[in-house]
Parts: structure tokens; C-alpha cells; sequence
């Protein structure tokens, strides 16, 4: 009998090893797929049931998102609340049991849910262990919000109110503003999502750094560095003869007007496609010129940044271009793609030296009572260029705004550099660019702007650029100057602007400000800036699928 | 047999007292009255010193691990109940229950000690504890979640099964140990397999058509399928006959399969087994909800207090389980199951060195009954068999189900006390001769 009741016993006991076996496969193998069962619910519970952290902008002080208990039969509950709205909803994001989230409230969920990871703190560690409720750290964001507020002001007064504005830190590599327009009000997502999701503006869309346009004209400054890198001097002199063919494909500049000797400079200022696309074809070539795109951070997706950003792009593969895709490339057409995120970050990279800072929009982690976890410090992404080509192309982006006679992008005897872009966008309307940045001899701020659809080139080829006067808005707000035109040079005649006490950046009254010396005086009589845009016409050249100018947004979010 | 388990009597006093701690001091319980926990404390280390002086040769390691387990689930219970409505009360009403069993426990250790005056009472056992379950066809009885296994008699309720089968197990042991013998007698074969006579075989079929009859009738699969199983295993014991387990597999495939045609309740619940997932918020919503919460614990466990398995229905009696693993993990829940497993290897060490095959029979009975009774439950929440309705001993809340489970322990020392005598007795014996 003994016999059979060891057995009996052993029988018993793989019963007992098979269901530790079967626990083990439902709380460490099948753990993660079980969470994310559809019909699963206890990660909402769990959201709901403890606080998630503050969102604040960089001042530290404006919340921007925050939870907020509510008390129901089964305990309390926190919802959460957005107190300043619209203007920072593409950057903060949402939070929603039925819509997921976006922004920052997904880039740095981990951190504002406090749940996962480990502890930090030895309140957390003690939380964690006894299971008491963990409230989530809170995330200290760099934006200023009032430049982001302005960003987002401007662009709703905006011609076509559609566009987007981003402003960096160039030397720390920190977003100071990024606005998107028309935007959303994130507090009562879960009503309105449907219906948002469903508008033609798509309003849900980070347009900042989740849509993809051409960039136009701006993007010369790319196609400038990489022939200042192939050994051309800003005064170096080419010639506009109003016409630049390529096999299959002729450039040439509105209206025919052609301006005869120029130098790379004046290129540059007037924004000669004739010039550009002789540089790029002829000098820079296509390998070089998709190189420099790259390493201003073309093609990269910035994985690390805590929002989604759509990689620009420059189109196919720089060794299936022809004379006459390169030939676009070089003014920012053909298949050339981006966003004010990218081309801020390279007007930061050329402010900064030539020096590429990581993006950045997290300044500090903070515990639920204040002690900081975690703060980033600036890093670079990359030498993109050399000091002194940085300093050259600097310089010659000055010229834009002081030469050009840009006097809405001026701010008195600060220097501003800067560069247009308009860029086409048939059928409709071209989309108005501009990047900049200030002061131009010490840059403390770098901006892109872009309004959609918000050219419009005159019968006179000159366009109006709708982008700049955000821009200066951001600016002047930034470094507490007032817009103006450049005071001239004469010493007697005192300047318009009273330099601002306490900005130690600005120059003082007796500096030459705005220009630079070596530089010609503006021409009187030029038009206030060019924008001469090669007209589209049939382009047999043109690698096949290329739709021109077409926007495209990228992953629409919540689809 | 161990004849002393202080140490392990405090440190399961401990855990229960470290579990209240932490949801009083840390999930800011409101805090039972401490009478109580002062009572089971007391009650319980007076039980396990009693044990000792009145059965001194018994194997005492059973109390620890009953303090162990019922004080997890009276923490548990209160855990689960504490801020609901209407049940804040239910872990004193389990701690009552504890009481009662430790008095139960208690009668059954000091008058009968002789325990094989019950073999002799077999027939009129075996009789009591199928009408004392028959009550529940009465109008006494009423159903509960669709099962009919509880009798309201005045001041409580309670389900007769979780007695009767102890009468039976008790009928069983006296029965097949008289008959052994000729039972195990082969009389013909049947495909190469020897077929036992089937001319004792009257009150085991008796049984199996009862728990036909409590399946059909009162929809009970746990009762039902523990009626079939632990007469079968004691008859294989009993024999030593593996044909009888081969007969036994066969009817129950046989039944089972006729079961789940004929009856809704029983499809329903192999649906919900099969594939929960296909309704999860209806058939399948109990052992979904479950399997979502075992998983949530992971290997440490959410931490007492933290997680979310009031969302399954039932929780603190069937799937009281489930939430062991979500909370404590799946390093508590294996502790819990090793707690379990060491009751039966306890029970089964009982049986092994027990004098004569009645008390044999008997240890054995009550620890097979008390292991697939902990497989069955623990095997339904965690989805690896599909789910019968059952307690999990000592920790699910419910006074029948722990009154039960503390006369088994009750009667595994009383057997015990009888085994550990004589081994004494041969030692002495063999000392004295040497």
C-alpha cells in the first residue's frame, strides 16, 4: 500500500510543480501580451487611480498639464486638465483612457505615470514595496510659454492660418517655442477627438514636426554650405543670365529676369535659382549635396527627441539624380522635404558655429515634491561645419535681411540673419518660410517659421513673405528688442532703438550694428528681396512619381 | 512525527500581522477591532500548545501551516473587502469562522482520540453524510451563482457537502480496508487489462452515481468531480489496482463527455475555458478578469494593497488565488502553493506510517481530497483546467469550507498521534532489546 501512496504523492506534487509552471507562464511569459489585451483594463484603472505628474513650461511655473481628483463610488479617480489650452496641445499632447496619447504625455509617459520604472527616491522605493500609490514625477519642459503663445498668435493671424513655428536655443540645442496651427483644446479630447479627427486642417496634427513640405528657398543655405565647404567664396562672382539648362530641364528665375554679375552672396540675398542650381549641378554635386542634408539631420527620425518627428528628406538616393533633380534640389524643390523642426535646427546648427546641439525639450525631471531627478545638459549632435564656414554662411545670411532690405525681419541695431523660402506647392498657393536668427553676432535664438499656403508671388516675381513677421515677433519678444529697420550707419544720427538696459548681448550705440564689414551697402532701387522661383513647367527630367511640391503630412495621429 | 513547531507557529502568526500592518499603516485601512486579531493569535497558539500536551506524538507541523494559511486569507479577505460596502465586515466573519474550526478542530482532538470507534459507525456515516447533503433537494436548500449547495437553517447557512464528504472519506477508509483483499482479486481480463471483481463494488458505484446525481442536480462540478476522484484513488491505494484508475479515467471521459452535451452549465464553463477570449466580457469575463490580474503581479507582485483583482467576481472565495499572485506575485503564490504542498506531503507521511489500513486509508483520503480540492481551484483561476466552483481550504472566505477543512486537519492529527505513538513504541522496544 505504501507504494501506491508515494506515487499517489508524486502525483500530487506534479500537480502542484505544473501550476507553478502554468503561474510562470502567465506572469513572466505571457505578462506582456496579456497586458495588451484589448480587453484588458486594469492599465487604465491603474492610470486613473494615482496622479500623473505636472507638464510646466521652462519658467517652471506654468502648468500645463496637471490631474485632478475626482471622487466616485469606487474611489478616487484623476482626470486630467490642460489649463493653457490650444497653444501648447501639439507639444503637451493628450492623455485619454479612449484615445491613447500624444506629445509629451506619451513621449514621457513613463516618467508622468511614476508606475513603471525603478525608484528614484526612497519615498518612491518605499511606495513601490509596500504598493502604497505612486504619483508621478512631474516633467519641466524648456519652452518659454510666452514665445510659444506669440508663435501661436501669429500664426492664427496668419493669411491662410495654417502653419507651424518653432524657436531653439541654438547653444544649447533647447526648444523654446514650437506651435502648430489650427490646433486643439486637449481637455475635452474624449468628446471631441471624432470630430477632430475628421477635419480637413487636421488639427491633430503636429504640423511642426509631424507634416513634411517643401522647403523652398530656405534651403539654400544647406546647398550654400556644401559649396562654401567645395571652396566657394561668398564674394566669389557667377553669372545670372536669367536661364540655367540641364538636359531636359531648363531653370530659370521668374519672369526671365536675370541680374547679370552677381556675387555668391548677392546669390544668396536675391535667392537666385539660376546661381543655386548651377552650384549644385556644377560645383556642389549630388553626393555632396545630400551629405550636407544629412548631416543637418536629414533622414533622421531624432529617436531620442520625446515628440514624433517625420524624417526630411531629400528624395531618392543622390546617385539616381539627374542634372535636373539636382538642379531643384539645390532651391529646396523636386522631392526635397521638411518641416520647421529640421530647418530650425539647421538655422540653430549655423548660428551655433556650425555646431549641431541635440534637440531638446525636457529640461528636468522632478520628483512630486520638487527634488530634481533628472536634468538634461546640452549635447551635440554633430560639427556639422567648420567655424569659419558657419561664420561665412552667418554672415552672408545677414546680408539677407540687411542687403535684401528685409525691414520686417530687422530689429534695429540688432543683427538679424536670416533666410526666405517660398516654396511651390501647386495647385495651391506656396508656402511662406522663414529661418532666422538673432543676434546674429552672438545667436541666442533660432527660428523657423512656415505658413502654408501663405505666399504670394506679385506680378512683379517679388513674394510676400508672411512667415517673417512672426518670426521678428518671436525674436524681439526673446531678446526684448523692438522691430525696426537698421539705423544708418551715420554715427551722428542716433540710432532709432534705445538699447534695452540689462541686455548685455546688444551692441552698444557706438558699434556698427547690422552690417558687416566687407559687405556692400543695400542697393537702392533692388527689390526688397528676391524670390525667384523657377516656374514649373514639364519636367520629362524629373525622376517618375515625383509629385512636386506636394505636402506631405505624416502619420496623422490617433489613425 | 514533528513534535514541535514553535518557531513556525510565530512566523505564521507574523505573516498575518506583517499583512495587517501593511494595509492599516500603508493602504490607511480602517483598522478591524484588535480583539480580534488578539483572539486569533491566541486562540490559535493555544490550540497548537493543547496539540501538543494532549496529543504529544502527533505531528503538530500541521498547525503552523494551517495558521499560515488561513491568516493569508483572512488578510486577504480584508484586503478585498475593507472599503466595500456592505462587506467591510467580512474578514471578522472569516476570523469568527477560524474560531469556530479551531473549536471544531478542538472537539474532535479530545473526544475522539480513538478514531476507529468511527470505522465502526461506517454504514451509518456513509448513510448521515448522503442525506445531510440530500438536504440541499429539500426546501431548506437554495442556490447560489446557479449552484444548489447551500441549507439555511435559521441562524446560518451552510453547504453540506464540505461535511459529508468527510463522513464519506471516513466510510470509505473503514469500508476498503475490511475489503481490500477481495476487491484486489482479479476474476477476468479485458484487452490485456485485469478487471477487479465487481462484487464489492456496491457503494462505490453508490457514490459515483451520487456525485452524477450533484452534478445533474445541483450543478456543483468541484463537489461532483471530488465524489468521483477520491474514492478512486482510494480504491487504487486500497487495491493497488491501476485497472481501477484505467475504469475510472474511462467513466469520467465518458461522463464528462455526456456532461457537457446534456448540460448548458457545463458547456458554458469548457467554453469559457477554451477560449475566454472570444467573450470577455460575458462567458469568459471571470477567468479573463483573473488571468489579467495574475499577470499584472508578475514575479513580485503589484504589492499588498495595490492591485486591481476586485474587478473578478468572486474574488474573495473562489478566486482568492488570484489574487495572491497579482499581489504578492509569483514568488508569494508559489510560497502559498508550497504551503499546500507540504500539508500533503504531511498528510501523505500520516498515511505512510500510520498503524492499519483503516487509519491508512483514512490520512490518505482526507489528504487526496484536501490536494485536488487546491489543484481544481488553483487550476481554474490560473485557466490550466476549466473552472468548478470551489474553495481554496483555509484562505477562501466562507465558514463551512474552513469548519471542513479544520476537521480534516482535526482528524489527520488524531491518525497521526496514533502513527507517532507507535513509532515511539518500536523505538523504546528497540532500545530496551538492544
Amino acid at each position: 500500500m505504501n507504494a501506491h501512496l508515494r506515487r499517489s504523492f508524486y502525483f500530487f506534487a506534479m500537480g502542484f510543480v505544473v501550476l507553478i509552471g502554468v503561474l510562470a507562464y502567465w506572469q513572466v511569459y505571457a505578462r506582456e501580451s496579456l497586458a495588451d489585451n484589448p480587453a484588458n483594463n486594469l492599465q487604465t484603472r491603474k492610470d486613473i487611480s494615482a496622479p500623473r505628474g505636472l507638464i510646466l513650461a521652462g519658467d517652471g511655473e506654468t502648468v500645463l498639464a496637471r490631474s485632478e481628483p475626482r471622487e466616485t463610488q469606487t474611489g478616487t479617480v484623476y482626470d486630467r486638465s490642460y489649463p493653457e489650452g490650444a497653444p501648447f496641445s501639439n507639444v503637451v499632447g493628450y492623455w485619454s483612457t479612449q484615445y491613447d496619447r500624444t506629445g509629451i504625455e506619451a513621449g514621457e509617459n513613463s516618467t508622468l505615470s511614476g508606475a513603471a520604472g525603478d525608484p528614484e527616491t526612497l519615498d518612491e522605493l518605499i511606495n513601490q514595496l509596500s504598493g502604497g500609490p505612486q504619483p508621478g514625477n512631474n516633467v519641466v519642459l524648456t519652452l518659454d510659454p510666452d514665445l510659444q503663445r506669440i508663435a501661436y498668435e501669429g500664426l492664427a493671424e496668419s493669411r491662410t492660418g495654417r502653419g507651424s513655428a518653432v524657436a531653439f536655443d541654438p547653444r544649447s540645442g533647447e526648444v523654446l517655442a514650437l506651435a502648430s496651427y489650427p490646433s486643439f483644446d486637449p481637455n475635452d479630447i474624449d468628446e471631441n477627438f471624432p470630430e477632430l479627427s475628421e477635419d480637413p486642417d487636421s488639427p491633430l496634427l503636429n504640423r511642426a514636426t509631424q507634416a513634411l513640405y517643401p522647403p523652398g528657398s530656405t534651403f539654400k543655405v544647406i546647398t550654400a554650405a556644401a559649396a562654401l565647404e567645395a571652396g566657394v567664396e561668398p564674394g566669389q562672382e557667377f553669372v545670372d543670365d536669367g536661364a540655367y539648362e540641364t538636359p531636359g530641364y531648363t531653370v530659370r528665375n521668374y519672369q526671365n529676369k536675370s541680374r547679370g554679375e552677381v556675387t555668391f552672396t548677392q546669390a544668396l540675398v536675391f535667392s537666385i535659382n539660376v546661381v543655386f542650381a548651377e552650384i549644385g549641378v556644377d560645383i556642389v554635386e549630388p553626393e555632396r549635396l545630400d551629405e550636407m542634408a544629412r548631416e543637418f539631420g536629414y533622414g533622421d527620425d531624432y529617436e531620442d527627441f520625446p515628440l514624433s518627428v517625420s524624417p526630411s528628406g531629400t528624395g531618392p538616393p543622390p546617385e539616381e539624380w539627374l542634372p535636373g533633380y539636382t538642379a531643384q534640389v539645390a532651391f529646396g524643390q523636386g522631392q526635397v522635404l521638411s518641416n520647421v523642426f529640421e530647418m530650425g535646427l539647421v538655422t540653430a546648427a549655423i548660428a551655433n558655429d556650425g555646431e549641431m546641439m541635440e534637440p531638446q525639450i525636457v529640461r528636468e525631471i522632478r520628483s512630486p515634491d520638487g527634488v530634481i531627478l533628472d536634468r538634461s545638459s546640452p549635447e551635440t549632435r554633430r560639427e556639422v561645419l567648420p567655424e569659419d564656414t558657419a561664420r561665412d554662411l552667418n554672415e552672408m545670411m545677414q546680408a539677407v535681411v540687411s542687403e535684401g532690405n528685409l525691414t520686417q525681419a530687422q530689429l534695429g541695431d540688432v543683427p538679424v540673419a536670416g533666410k526666405t523660402g517660398t516654396a511651390e506647392a501647386p495647385p495651391n498657393s506656396p508656402h511662406s518660410w522663414w529661418i532666422s536668427f538673432a543676434p546674429a553676432d552672438d545667436p541666442e535664438i533660432a527660428v523657423a517659421v512656415m505658413v502654408e499656403n501663405g505666399g504670394i508671388i506679385d506680378v512683379e516675381g517679388d513674394a510676400d513673405t508672411p512667415a517673417i513677421p512672426i518670426a521678428t515677433e518671436i525674436i524681439a519678444a526673446h531678446l526684448d528688442a523692438e522691430p525696426g529697420p537698421i539705423p544708418q550707419p551715420a554715427p551722428q544720427q542716433p540710432p532709432n532703438q534705445q538699447p534695452q538696459p540689462g541686455q548685455g548681448q546688444q551692441p552698444g550705440p557706438g558699434q556698427q550694428p547690422g552690417q558687416s564689414p566687407g559687405q556692400p551697402p543695400a542697393q537702392p532701387g533692388a527689390p526688397p528681396f528676391g524670390q525667384q522661383q523657377a516656374p514649373f513647367q514639364p519636367q520629362p527630367a524629373q525622376p517618375p512619381g515625383a509629385a512636386p511640391g506636394q505636402q506631405q503630412p505624416g502619420q496623422s495621429p490617433g489613425g | 512525527m514533528t513534535q514541535r513547531a514553535t518557531m513556525p507557529m510565530i512566523l505564521a502568526l507574523l505573516v498575518t500581522t506583517v499583512g495587517f500592518a501593511t494595509l492599516i499603516f500603508v493602504q490607511e485601512a480602517t483598522s478591524p477591532p484588535l480583539v480580534y486579531g488578539a483572539y486569533y493569535c491566541g486562540v490559535l497558539f493555544a490550540i497548537y500548545l493543547f496539540v501538543r500536551l494532549w496529543l504529544p506524538h502527533s505531528d503538530v507541523l500541521l498547525l503552523p501551516i494551517v495558521t499560515m494559511l488561513t491568516g493569508i486569507g483572512l488578510v486577504m479577505i480584508f484586503r478585498l473587502t475593507y472599503d466595500i460596502e456592505n462587506e467591510e465586515n467580512l474578514a471578522i466573519t472569516q476570523a469568527v469562522w477560524i474560531l469556530v474550526g479551531s473549536g471544531a478542530m478542538l472537539f474532535v482532538v479530545m473526544f475522539f482520540r480513538n478514531y476507529h470507534r468511527l470505522f465502526e459507525y461506517k454504514y451509518l456515516l456513509a448513510l448521515g453524510g448522503l442525506l445531510f447533503i440530500l438536504l440541499t433537494f429539500t426546501p431548506l436548500g437554495y442556490e447560489v451563482h446557479g449552484a444548489r449547495r447551500w441549507v439555511d437553517i435559521g441562524p446560518v447557512s451552510f453547504q453540506p457537502s464540505e461535511f459529508g464528504r468527510l463522513a464519506l472519506i471516513v466510510f470509505f477508509a473503514g469500508y476498503l480496508a475490511e475489503k481490500r483483499d477481495v476487491m484486489a482479486a482479479t476474476s477476468r481480463s479485458f484487452l490485456g487489462v485485469q478487471l477487479p471483481s465487481l462484487k464489492y463494488f456496491g457503494p462505490v458505484a453508490v457514490v459515483w452515481a451520487f456525485s452524477l446525481a450533484i452534478l445533474v442536480f445541483e450543478k456543483d462540478l468541484g463537489s461532483s468531480l471530488l465524489f468521483f476522484a477520491v474514492p478512486l484513488l482510494m480504491l487504487y491505494v486500497a487495491t493497488g489496482r491501476t485497472a481501477y484508475i484505467i475504469l475510472g479515467g474511462l467513466l469520467f471521459s465518458v461522463g464528462s463527455l455526456l456532461a457537457y452535451l446534456a448540460f448548458g452549465h457545463v458547456q458554458v464553463r469548457v467554453r469559457a475555458w477554451l477560449d475566454p477570449w472570444q467573450d470577455p466580457d460575458g462567458e469568459g469575463f471571470q477567468i479573463v478578469q483573473s488571468l489579467f490580474n495574475i499577470a499584472d503581479g508578475g514575479i513580485l507582485g503589484t504589492g499588498l494593497g495595490a492591485g486591481f483583482s476586485q474587478t473578478i467576481p468572486e474574488v474573495q472565495t473562489d478566486f482568492i488565488f488570484s489574487t495572491i499572485a497579482s499581489e504578492l506575485g509569483l514568488l508569494g503564490a508559489t510560497v502559498v502553493l508550497l504551503a499546500f504542498l507540504i500539508f500533503v506531503y504531511r498528510g501523505i507521511k500520516i498515511s505512510l506510517l500510520a498503524t492499519d489500513d483503516a487509519s491508512k486509508l483514512l490520512a490518505f483520503g482526507l489528504t487526496s481530497m484536501f490536494a485536488l480540492q487546491t489543484l481544481i481551484i488553483v487550476g481554474g483561476t490560473t485557466k490550466a483546467i476549466p473552472l468548478t466552483g470551489m474553495t481554496l481550504p483555509f484562505v477562501s472566505y466562507g465558514g463551512s469550507s474552513v469548519v471542513g477543512s479544520f476537521l480534516l486537519t482535526a482528524l489527520l492529527l488524531v491518525v497521526s498521534e496514533k502513527a507517532g505513538r507507535r513509532i515511539v513504541e518500536e523505538q523504546e522496544y528497540q532500545e530496551r532489546s538492544f
